[in-house]
C-alpha cells in the first residue's frame, strides 16, 4: 500500500455520487464514480469525507471485478454519517484509499466458505461473497448466515436471493420471531452448527457487532475450524485511516494498516479484545 | 514563534501556562514549569484552554435585536443604542430599576470598572455576579466570624501539612491542580479525610471517608466538635485569647452528641470521634471546602461551624494551618474583592459605611447610592417590576441558576437586556442588544486565584476581528452615558483600584511578574501575605456563632424519593460556554447523565444507557443513566454543564436566608425510565446489538 | 574525524546571526518567571547555553498542538503545509532522540506530509548534556547525555569554546561557509570533552532499566492490581501524551464557518481519555481508566521495542515533572525494577 497520492496523505480525493439508494430508514447506499486509479480488494475501507462534518472509516461493499462504481454503505450513527445521510447524486463525497489489508479469499481456494454476518456487517462481505460467486468454481460449499434485527432492517435483501440462486447455502435469520418473516430465527450463533459445511477444513468470514463476531469466532473454534481460518474484519475508531493518528492501536497493531482484516489466531495471539 | 505567559482561564486554581503563537493563530499551551500552584502540570482543561479562543463560533460584531430577530451592527450604533436605552430606564424608572451582573470570568479591572459603572454611571447597588450562587455563603460567613473571606493559607503549603480535612470538594476534578498537592501530601505522610456522600477520586485515598447526607454538614460538624470539646482537645489558650463568644457557642454543641449527630448524618458515630480526635490532635491541619458546604439554605451556618472547628482547635494563623475554601471560577475571589457585590464596594467596604462611600464619591466625582442593592437571584425576582433592564457581563445565568425556566420567563420580562460575552450564550439569545467581548488571551489584566494570589494576564494574540476588551467596552458605554472614563490600558485602572482598596494597595501591574502578590498587600513595600489572621483575625477577635442544624428545604417524599445533587465534572466547565467549543473535552463527556447507585438502579430496573426522566416539582429532564456505586443509596447526581439537559430546570431555588445562595446540593426528585422515541432508536442501535 | 570542530563562545553569537537571517532561530530563553521556554530568538544574548531542560518538548516544532492542515471553500481546497525554515538551538540529546524515531514514524511508505515539511526545513543543533536534571534518565536508555549519530550539530560546551560535532549533511551545510570560525579540535579539546561528559554521567541521580521492567511485565509479573492502583491516581489530564517527546496521537476536527469556509486541523490527543477510541452509538472500548493506564505504559514498554527496536521513552523526564498524579514512568519503572 503505498502513498501514491502525491498530494498529501491526508488529502481525500472528491467522489461524485451518482446514486443513493436506501436501503432501510437508517441505511444507504452510495454508488461513487471511480477515481482513476483506484484498485481495491474485498475487506479494504476508504475515509470518506466531507469538508466541515469530519472524516469517517467506510469499508467498501462493491466488487471492482463486477461493479463500475464504488459502493458505500453507510448508516446513519453519528455526526459525519449523519451530515453523509442529506447528500444526494450529483454531490461529491471526499474519499481516501483503499485503505486497508483485503479478506485473504485465495487461501479458500478448493475449501469450504463459510460467511457470517450480522446487520451491517453485510457491507463488507457483501464485496467477497459477489467475488465469491464471480469465482465460483474456485471454492466448495459455500454458506451465509446473515442475522438482521427486524425484517426491516434486511439490507440488499434482492440481491441474497440472487446469492442463493448462484448456490449459496443461505440463512437469513432475524433475531426475535415475528409474523411476517419467513426465514429463520434467532442469533447467528445458534445456526452455525447447523451449516453443512466442513469446519475442520474450511474458512470462515465474519462481520458484525463486536459480540457477535467473539460469539462465532468462539463457536467456530470449538466445532474444529483452525483459528487461522476463522477471519473477521474489525472497527474501530480512526481519525487518519493510515497508521498515524493512533487511535484505532490496540495492543501492538493498528487495525487500519495492519488490518481491519484479522484472523482468529492473530486476535487472540495479540489481544485485540472487543469491547 | 512567540511564548507568553497567563494565567489559565477556567478554575480558581488559578495555574501559569504559557500561550504559544505563531502567526497570531495559537498554536499549543504548555505549564509553567515554577508557578506555585500548577508546577509544570496542567488539568485537561488547561491544556486544552486554547480551542476556543479562535473558535469559528465567537462573536465577531454587535448585534441588535430589532423585531425578534438579531441585526448586524457596528460598534457606534450599538454602544449608542444601549446607552440611550439604559438612560431612558433610568430616566423613567429610576436608577435602581438596572441591574449589573459582573464577571467572575473577567479580569479584576474589568469588575471594578462594572462596579464603578454601577455605582457612578447609573448609580445603582443592584450590582452581583456568580459568586452569589457559589461562595456568597463563604464572603457573608467568615466575614462574621473571621472579618476576611478568603482562603487563609497558599496552595504550596498543603504539602507539608499533616492532616487534610476535605468536606464537601472533588478535588481532583475540580480543583485538579490542589488535588494534586493533596495527593503529594499524602504520599509524605499526612492523612487526609475527605466527607462528601459521594466517592469522589480524592476520596479513594482518604483513611477515612464519611458518607453523611446531603445536607448534615452542620450535625457532622457539631458532633466532631462535640467530642473536641468532651475529650479536652480544645485549645483553650487560642479561645481565650483570640476568640469570643464561646459561651453560648458552646451550649448549641452540647446538644449534638454523638448518637445525634449519627441518627442525622448517617455516618457510624465511631467514624466522627476518629476524625475529632485526629483533626485536633495534629497540629499542621488544614479544612478545606467547597460547594458542597455553600450551596445550601444553610450555607452560612456550614461556614460558620467551618470556622467555629478551626478556632476551637486553634488551625488559624499559621502556615500549613487554616480554612480554606476553594473559589470556583479562576477570578470569583477577584470579582468579590473588587466590589461586583450588592452591600460592598472593592475591598469589603461597605456601601453603608459613611466614610468609605465618602471616599469612593470624592475619587469618582459621583454621589453613590447608601443603600445595597439587589442580589442576583432577586434580580431575577423582580424582573419586569422593579428591575426594568440588566446588563450581563460573561454570565450565562439561563444555565447557571436554579429553576431555570423562571430565570428564562424573568429575562423576557424585561424592557431592555445587554449581555456582553465571547459565544452566542442561551442568555444571550434573549438579549436586546449583545456586544462581542474577548477571550483571556487577548486582553490584559489580572485574575485573583482561590489562594488570593493576584496573577497577570497578557495579551497573546489580536483580539478576533470586531471584538473589545469588556473593559474598553463599559468605558465607552460610560462615555456615551455622560460619565467619562479615560484609561489608555488596565494597569490604569488597577492603579485606582489599589488607591481605593486597602488590601490591595501595594498590588500593582509592575510588581506582578513573578507569579503575582497574595492580598492581604497594603502598601508598595509589602510583599503579600501567604498565610492569613497571624496573630490577629482581620476583624480583631474571632467570633464563635452557635449554629443549630437545619435539615434541606426540601425533604425527599413518596413522590420524589431521591434526593438531587448537583457538581461539575473534570472535562466541562460550568454552564460550557468556553469547554463545549473543545472538541477534546466536548468528545469525552458529550451527553449529561445521572450518576445512580446500583442498588437504586437495580430496583427500578436500570442499567447504564438507558435514557431517564429525572423530575422535581420544578421541571423533568431526561438524561442518560451511569450506573455506579460513587454515589450512595438514595442519592443522584447530576452535572450542570449540558444546556440539552440543563439540570437547574429541577434544582430548588430555596435561598440562604442571609446569603441568598440557592441550595443546589439538595432538592427532591423522581427518576423513572424513558422509552426510546423511534426516531432515537438509531442512535442505540449497536450498543444494544452488544447484548 | 574531518567534521568535528571547535567553536569559541566568543563567536557564537555571529555565527548564529548569520544563520538567522536565513531561518526563524528558536533556542532556549529565560522566561520573566524563571522557566526555561524556546521561542524565537530577538537577542541572541539573552538565549540560555547550558543546555537547560524545557516544557514542552520540541516536537511541537514538527508536530505543534495545533495544526491547521487545509482550508476548504466553495472554490476548492488548500493544504497548508507549513515551509518557514527553522533552526532549533539548544536542544538536548533526548530529544534528538525523539526526533530521529518521530522520523520513522512519520516518514516511510506513507508519509505524513504535515511532518515532513516541517522536519525537511528544521535543523537541530543539539547541545550534550553536561548538568541533567534530577528527573532525567537518558544515560540508562543510551538516548543521551550525549549523542554518537543521528544529530545534525552537536555541541559540547567545553568551558570557553564548543566542540561540535556534524552529524549530517544539513549539519555541514551550516557550518559551510564559516569555516573561518571553526578549528580544527586538539587533543586538549578532546580530552576535555571527555571530562565534560564524564561528569555529567555521575550527576544522574536516577538509573533506569526500562529492560527490566519490560521482562517482568512480559513474565507476566505485573499483576493488574498494580496497574489499577496506577490508574487510580491517573487525574486524566493527559499531560503525559501531551509532554511526551514520541507521543504522536492526534485528533483531526473541522471547524466550519459562514458558507461552507472552513479549516480543517489536527490537536493532539490522548489514550489516556477514554472518548479517544469512542465509536459510533457510544461504544466505550477502553472505558476503565486502568485499560488506558495499561495501553500506554504497554506502548512504551513493550510495542516500541517490536516495533521500532527501541524503547518508547528516551528518559527525558518530563512526564516526571507534568504528571500531578505521580505516576509516571519513572516511578513506576522504580516501583517494578
Amino acid at each position: 500500500m503505498k502513498n501514491k497520492n502525491k498530494k498529501g496523505l491526508y488529502l481525500p480525493v472528491d467522489a461524485k455520487i451518482n446514486d443513493v439508494i436506501d436501503l432501510t430508514p437508517d441505511v444507504k447506499l452510495y454508488k461513487l464514480r471511480k477515481p482513476q486509479s483506484f484498485f481495491y480488494s474485498p475487506g479494504q475501507f476508504v475515509m470518506a469525507s466531507i469538508w466541515g462534518a469530519g472524516e469517517v472509516p467506510i469499508s467498501i461493499t462493491s466488487t471492482s471485478e463486477i461493479h463500475q462504481d464504488i459502493e458505500l454503505c453507510i448508516r446513519k450513527a453519528g455526526f459525519v454519517t449523519s451530515a453523509l445521510h442529506r447528500l444526494n447524486p450529483g454531490d461529491s463525497i471526499g474519499i481516501r484509499g483503499p485503505l486497508g489489508n483485503r479478506f485473504p479469499f485465495e487461501d479458500a481456494y478448493g475449501k469450504d466458505v463459510l460467511f457470517i454476518a450480522g446487520g451491517i456487517g453485510i457491507a463488507p462481505l457483501r464485496s467477497l461473497i459477489n467475488l465469491v460467486i464471480e469465482k465460483r468454481k474456485n471454492f466448495g460449499k459455500i454458506a451465509l448466515i446473515y442475522g438482521s434485527k427486524t425484517p426491516t432492517e434486511v439490507l440488499f435483501m434482492p440481491e441474497t436471493q440472487n446469492w442463493k440462486e448462484n448456490g449459496i447455502d443461505l440463512t437469513l435469520t432475524i433475531d426475535v420471531e415475528c409474523k411476517e418473516w419467513e426465514c429463520s430465527f434467532g442469533l447467528v450463533t445458534e445456526h452455525i452448527n447447523r451449516q453443512s459445511i466442513s469446519f475442520e477444513s474450511g474458512y470462515a468470514f465474519i462481520c458484525g457487532p463486536h459480540v457477535m463476531i467473539n460469539a462465532a469466532m468462539h463457536d467456530l473454534s470449538l466445532l474444529g475450524m483452525p483459528a487461522e481460518n476463522i477471519i473477521t474484519t474489525i472497527e474501530a475508531h480512526m481519525k487518519c485511516g493510515v497508521g498515524k493518528c493512533g487511535h484505532c492501536y490496540s495492543d501492538g497493531r493498528y487495525v487500519c494498516t495492519d488490518g481491519p482484516v484479522f484472523s482468529y489466531a492473530e486476535i487472540r495471539e495479540f489481544g485485540m479484545a472487543s469491547p | 514563534m512567540k511564548k507568553i505567559s497567563t494565567v489559565c482561564p477556567y478554575c480558581g486554581c488559578g495555574c501559569g501556562l504559557y500561550v504559544h503563537v505563531e502567526k497570531d493563530i495559537i498554536t499549543g499551551v504548555s505549564p509553567v514549569r515554577n508557578h506555585p500552584v500548577n508546577k509544570g502540570s496542567l488539568c485537561v482543561k488547561g491544556w486544552n484552554c486554547f480551542e476556543f479562543v479562535q473558535h469559528p463560533g465567537r462573536l465577531k460584531y454587535p448585534l441588535i435585536k430589532k423585531d425578534g430577530v438579531f441585526k448586524k451592527s457596528s460598534w457606534d450604533e450599538a454602544l449608542d443604542w444601549t446607552a440611550e436605552n439604559l438612560l431612558k430606564v433610568k430616566e423613567k424608572f429610576g436608577p435602581d430599576s438596572i441591574g449589573m451582573l459582573s464577571s467572575a470570568k473577567c479580569t479584576n479591572e474589568e469588575n471594578f470598572l462594572m462596579m464603578k459603572f454601577s455605582r457612578a454611571v447609573v448609580g445603582t447597588n443592584n450590582i452581583d455576579h456568580c459568586a452569589r450562587l457559589c461562595h456568597s455563603s463563604t464572603v457573608g460567613g467568615l466575614a462574621k466570624a473571621f472579618g476576611s473571606g478568603a482562603m487563609t493559607n497558599s496552595i504550596d503549603e498543603i504539602d507539608s501539612s499533616r492532616v487534610l480535612f476535605v468536606i464537601g470538594s472533588n478535588t481532583t476534578e475540580q480543583h485538579p491542580m490542589i488535588g494534586m498537592h493533596m495527593l503529594d501530601a499524602v504520599d509524605r505522610g499526612a492523612t487526609l479525610i475527605v466527607a462528601d456522600p459521594r466517592k469522589t477520586q480524592i476520596a479513594e485515598f482518604a483513611k477515612i471517608h464519611l458518607r453523611h447526607r446531603c445536607g448534615t454538614d452542620v450535625a457532622l460538624l457539631n458532633g466532631m466538635m462535640n467530642v473536641i470539646i468532651n475529650e479536652g482537645l480544645v485549645d483553650l489558650d487560642f479561645v481565650r485569647r483570640r476568640t469570643e463568644n464561646f459561651d453560648d457557642f458552646e451550649k448549641i454543641v452540647m446538644r449534638y452528641p454523638l448518637d445525634i449527630a449519627e441518627k442525622i448524618t448517617g455516618v457510624p458515630a465511631v467514624d466522627i470521634r476518629r476524625v475529632a480526635r485526629i483533626y485536633a490532635t495534629e497540629k499542621r491541619s488544614m479544612l478545606f471546602y467547597s460547594m458542597g458546604i455553600t450551596q445550601h439554605i444553610t450555607g452560612v451556618d456550614n461556614v460558620r461551624s467551618c470556622a467555629n472547628l478551626v478556632m476551637l482547635t486553634a488551625h488559624i494563623g499559621l502556615p500549613m494551618t487554616g480554612l480554606n475554601p476553594l473559589r470556583g471560577q479562576n477570578n470569583v475571589q477577584g470579582a468579590c474583592d473588587m466590589g461586583a457585590l450588592p452591600d460592598v464596594y472593592s475591598g469589603y467596604q461597605k456601601v453603608t459605611d459613611k466614610k468609605a462611600r465618602k471616599k469612593f464619591e470624592s475619587a469618582w466625582g459621583a454621589k453613590l447610592p447608601s443603600v445595597p442593592g439587589r442580589t442576583l437571584t432577586e434580580m431575577f425576582d423582580a424582573a419586569g417590576g422593579e428591575i426594568r433592564a440588566m446588563y450581563i457581563m460573561g454570565e450565562n445565568p439561563v444555565i447557571s441558576d436554579p429553576d431555570a425556566s423562571h430565570v428564562t420567563e424573568a429575562i423576557k420580562k424585561l424592557d431592555f437586556l445587554v449581555v456582553q460575552d465571547i459565544f452566542m450564550s442561551d442568555t444571550a439569545e434573549l438579549a436586546s442588544v449583545v456586544l462581542p467581548a474577548v477571550t483571556f488571551a487577548e486582553k490584559d489584566g489580572t485574575f485573583t486565584n482561590t489562594e488570593r494570589r493576584v496573577q497577570k494576564l497578557k495579551k497573546a494574540i489580536r483580539p478576533v476581528c470586531g471584538a473589545m476588551p469588556d473593559w474598553r467596552i463599559i468605558s465607552e458605554l460610560s462615555k456615551r452615558m455622560g460619565y467619562e472614563m479615560e484609561y489608555g490600558a488596565t494597569h490604569e485602572i488597577m492603579e485606582e483600584a489599589a488607591l481605593l482598596t486597602p488590601s490591595y494597595g501595594g498590588i500593582l501591574h509592575h510588581r506582578l511578574n513573578n507569579f503575582g502578590l497574595q492580598w492581604p498587600c497594603p502598601g508598595i513595600d509589602h510583599s503579600g501575605t501567604t498565610f492569613m489572621h497571624r496573630k490577629a483575625f482581620t476583624k480583631g477577635m474571632g467570633s464563635f456563632i452557635p449554629i443549630d442544624f437545619v435539615p434541606p428545604a426540601e425533604p425527599v417524599d413518596g413522590d420524589y424519593p431521591f434526593i438531587l445533587t448537583t457538581g461539575r465534572i473534570s472535562f466541562h466547565y460550568h454552564t460550557g460556554t468556553m469547554c463545549r467549543r473543545t472538541s477534546t473535552l466536548e468528545r469525552e463527556e458529550p451527553d449529561c447523565f445521572v450518576e445512580i447507585n446500583p442498588a437504586d438502579a437495580e430496583s427500578l430496573g436500570i442499567k447504564t444507557h438507558d435514557r431517564l426522566s429525572v423530575s422535581s416539582r420544578r421541571g423533568e429532564i431526561v438524561v442518560n443513566a451511569s450506573v455506579t456505586d460513587r454515589t450512595p443509596e438514595g442519592i443522584v447526581f447530576i452535572p450542570f454543564h449540558f444546556r440539552e439537559a440543563a439540570v437547574n430546570l429541577i434544582t430548588n431555588p430555596a435561598l440562604d436566608p442571609t446569603a441568598k445562595i440557592p441550595e443546589y446540593k439538595v432538592c427532591a426528585v423522581n427518576i423513572a425510565p424513558v422509552v426510546p422515541k423511534p426516531d432515537e432508536e438509531g442512535k442505540f442501535f449497536s450498543r444494544r446489538e452488544n447484548r | 574525524m574531518k567534521d568535528e570542530f571547535v567553536l569559541s563562545k566568543t563567536n557564537l553569537p555571529y555565527w548564529l546571526r548569520q544563520l538567522r537571517k536565513k531561518a526563524d532561530l528558536i533556542g532556549p530563553l529565560r522566561s520573566l518567571n524563571g522557566d526555561i521556554i524556546f521561542s524565537s530568538i530577538v537577542n541572541i544574548h539573552e538565549m540560555i547555553l547550558d543546555c537547560p531542560a524545557s516544557i514542552p518538548s520540541p516536537k511541537e516544532f514538527l508536530f505543534p498542538q495545533k495544526e491547521e492542515m487545509y482550508k476548504f471553500s466553495q472554490k476548492g481546497v488548500n493544504t497548508l503545509n507549513d515551509n518557514g525554515k527553522r533552526i532549533i538551538f539548544g536542544v538536548r540529546s533526548c530529544d534528538i532522540s525523539a526526533i530521529a524515531l518521530l522520523d520513522r514514524f512519520y516518514g516511510g511508505l506513507l508519509e505524513d506530509d504535515f511532518y515532513m515539511s516541517r522536519r525537511r526545513n528544521t535543523c537541530f543543533i543539539s547541545i550534550a548534556c553536561n548538568n541533567p536534571d534530577p528527573t532525567c534518565f537518558c544515560s540508562g536508555l543510551g538516548t543521551g547525555p550525549a549523542l554518537k549519530t543521528g544529530f545534525d550539530l552537536q555541541f559540547t560546551d567545553l568551558g570557553d569554546r564548543y566542540l561540535v560535532q556534524a552529524g549530517s549533511r544539513e549539519g555541514l551545510r551550516m557550518i559551510n561557509g564559516f569555516m573561518h570560525l571553526f578549528l580544527l579540535p586538539e587533543k586538549a579539546d578532546r580530552d576535555d570533552q571527555y571530562e565534560v561528559l564524564l561528569s555529567s554521567q555521575s550527576i544522574f541521580e536516577k538509573r533506569i532499566t526500562l529492560e527490566n521492567v519490560r521482562q517482568k511485565i512480559l513474565a507476566g509479573k505485573v499483576p493488574d492490581s498494580f496497574w489499577e492502583s496506577v490508574a487510580s491516581r491517573c487525574f486524566e489530564c493527559g499531560g503525559c501524551v501531551y509532554e511526551c517527546p514520541l507521543c504522536t496521537c492526534f485528533n483531526v476536527i473541522d471547524w466550519k464557518e459562514k458558507d461552507n469556509k472552513g479549516t480543517r486541523m489536527r490537536l493532539w490527543d490522548t489514550c489516556m481519555f477514554k472518548g479517544f477510541t469512542k465509536m459510533a452509538g457510544n461504544v466505550l472500548p477502553a472505558g476503565k481508566k486502568i485499560m488506558r493506564t495499561k495501553r500506554w505504559y504497554f506502548h512504551k514498554l513493550l510495542y516500541y521495542p517490536e516495533q521500532f527496536g527501541r524503547f518508547g521513552c528516551v528518559g527525558c523526564g518530563r512526564c516526571t515533572i507534568t504528571c500531578p498524579g505521580r505516576i509516571d514512568i519513572a516511578t513506576i519503572a522504580n516501583k517494578l525494577d
